[in-house]
């Protein structure tokens, strides 16, 4: 499991201890590694889309094939010894793992069908499950046996709020506003006070999590040796993020990438679909006191409200967008890489939570209750799994990828960059 | 491999550009609107003097007047009991049917098929009315 230095001489490329010029990794000042794997890592990551991991004789082509990988201490070669050897205190601490967007270039140069991409992907699964707090949960979003305790836990907890949501208002100083329109809405029986009390608490819970694990995690990359003998920082932290911002909004990496190049369209179908949504959300949450949206906060909104025009558009991008990429693992799975339970419980997620959107939607327009009240609690109940067990499900990758990125940013690890000097 | 030619290094810009205006787009309208919207109608038209006599309190009819109305026609149509509710009672107090009804429900896309077959007055049609008949009930 650890590797540790061995006390020895220097070997022979080097004659004062120091690192031999132009081998920056590993940076062991030559001396040997003494490696105990990790079976039970390499068995989790062989089980999770890593399965052609035995078969890597180590040739680099996957390296030079990645578009992404910089050219000091490139990837993915060096993550697939440290994955055959089971060094899993290596590839935890690792940010390259999270530099690779699963394009599959690799996969796809491979002369003996190694998919080193899909053994990232295991790896980053693997690194969501080290380091996210509380661990259980991570377990339980891990593994498909937990999925009726997780859908259990909001159906109960929303159960309980709405069947008892009078009381609860009366205790808590709150009652549903009457306002000065007419209305036809969900508020009766889901009352805005208790939507917005109820995903407020369990979203700040998610986000408190959420810190805790990317803050370990942030501390894990640093120890990384990627970055050299005491790196230097060549940006500042807000610049870097500024700039991997801007990168992820573009969709830099994605569009750089051969093999699923696909992938790069439904990723920004999804991405801005849920930007779109998360403005809706804040519009609406925010609706009573925001200048912005007074006027047009009537129940149902109009179909012509610019509102309700941007939530409809973002609920079919973000549509289109899971279905092309359900599509795209189902049929086209050489390119778009192996899918473990990890990949399909996010998409799948998505495709739930949107789908169940549209029809409380449809079921609302048609005046059909109680049905519109089941769709649309149903649809919670989903939008509960997919919010807050983000700290959890491959939905992290938003924050980890992040972190990652904006180090690499900051300590010059670029794409196809910092040759060796 | 063949690549997909719709989403490139080349036009990636464009596409986040054209993609985050449209995000933007109704957050920009919202805080135009003002130059050349009025402030916000009024919903509600002012309760009339005899709103004490209504079936059930405002907040009740705010909520829940589809209700009342569907289960009354459920009772007529269905079941055959006349002498409930009936539209034409509605329009006792509230006088015209674009002020009373109208209006919300077009703010809010809803239609409605009641004046399909119901009698219920629009403003202009209430004022040709007064004035062939003088204004007198």
């Amino acid at each position: 499991m650890e590797t540790s230095e061995i006390a020895m001489p220097a070997g022979p490329a080097t004659e004062d201890g120091a690192a031999p010029s132009g081998i920056p990794y590993p940076s062991t000042n030559g001396r040997p590694v003494r490696v105990d794997p990790d079976l039970e890592f390499i068995r989790a990551l062989r089980r999770s889309g890593g399965d052609s991991l035995k078969k890597c004789m180590q040739c680099g082509n996957c390296s030079a094939a990645c578009p992404l990988s910089p050219h000091i201490n490139p990837f993915p070669r060096k993550e697939m010894a440290w994955a055959l050897w089971g060094m899993k205190d290596r590839l935890l601490t690792d940010p390259d793992v999270w530099l690779c967007h699963h394009c599959n270039d690799c996969s796809t140069n491979c002369p003996r069908q190694t998919r080193p991409g899909d053994v990232l992907g295991a790896v980053r699964q693997q690194c969501i499950l080290h380091y996210a707090f509380p661990g259980f949960l991570a377990k339980w979003v891990s593994h498909p046996k937990y999925i009726p305790i997780l859908l259990a836990i909001p159906a109960i907890l929303l159960g309980l709020a709405t069947r008892y949501r009078e009381g609860i208002g009366q205790a808590l100083g709150f009652s549903v506003p009457m306002g000065d329109s007419i209305v036809y809405s969900f508020a009766p029986m889901f009352p805005h006070w208790l939507l917005n009390s109820f995903f407020g608490l369990f979203s700040l819970l998610a986000l408190m999590a959420a810190v805790i694990g990317v803050w370990r995690f942030a501390r894990g990359l640093k120890q990384s040796r990627v970055w050299g003998e005491n790196p230097e920082p060549v940006r500042g932290v807000f610049a870097s993020l500024g700039s991997v911002l801007l990168k992820v909004v573009n969709h830099d990496r994605f569009t750089t990438c051969e093999t699923d190049h696909s992938r790069s369209i439904s990723h920004f179908f999804v991405f801005f679909g849920f930007i779109a949504l998360t403005v809706v959300t804040l519009m609406v949450i925010t609706g009573p006191f925001n200048p912005l949206i007074r006027g047009d906060f009537v129940y149902p909104f109009s179909l012509w409200s610019p509102w309700k025009l941007l939530a409809n558009i973002g609920g079919l991008a973000v549509l289109s967008g899971v279905l092309l990429m359900i599509w795209e693992r189902l049929y086209f799975g050489h390119l778009a890489g192996t899918s473990s339970y990890f990949d399909w419980l996010l998409v799948w997620s998505i495709f739930l939570v949107v789908a169940s959107g549209f029809a409380t939607e449809v079921l609302h327009l048609l005046r059909m209750a109680p049905h519109r009240h089941v769709a649309y609690f149903v649809h919670l109940v989903f939008v509960f799994g997919l919010l807050v067990y983000l700290p959890y499900s491959k939905f992290a990758h938003m924050l980890y990828r992040t972190t990652a990125m904006v180090l690499a940013e900051r300590y010059g690890r670029e794409a196809g960059k910092g040759a060796p000097s | 491999m063949k690549r997909s030619t719709v989403l490139t290094e080349k036009n990636r810009g464009t596409w986040a550009t054209v993609f985050a205006g449209l995000i933007l787009l109704p957050v920009v309208l919202s805080v135009l609107k003002p130059l050349w919207a009025a402030e916000p109608e009024v919903f509600l038209e002012d309760p009339d003097a005899r709103w004490e006599a209504c079936l059930r309190d405002a907040e009740y009819m705010r909520y829940r007047h589809m209700d009342l109305l569907k289960e009354a026609r459920s009772d007529v149509i269905r079941s055959g009991l006349k002498g409930g509710i009936t539209l034409a009672g509605c329009g006792d107090c509230h006088h015209n049917r674009d002020q009373f009804c109208d209006r919300c429900h077009e703010k809010a896309s809803v239609s409605l098929d009641c004046w399909g077959c119901h009698y219920y007055l629009t403003e202009s049609e209430l004022q040709d009315l007064e004035e062939h008949d003088g204004g007198g009930e």
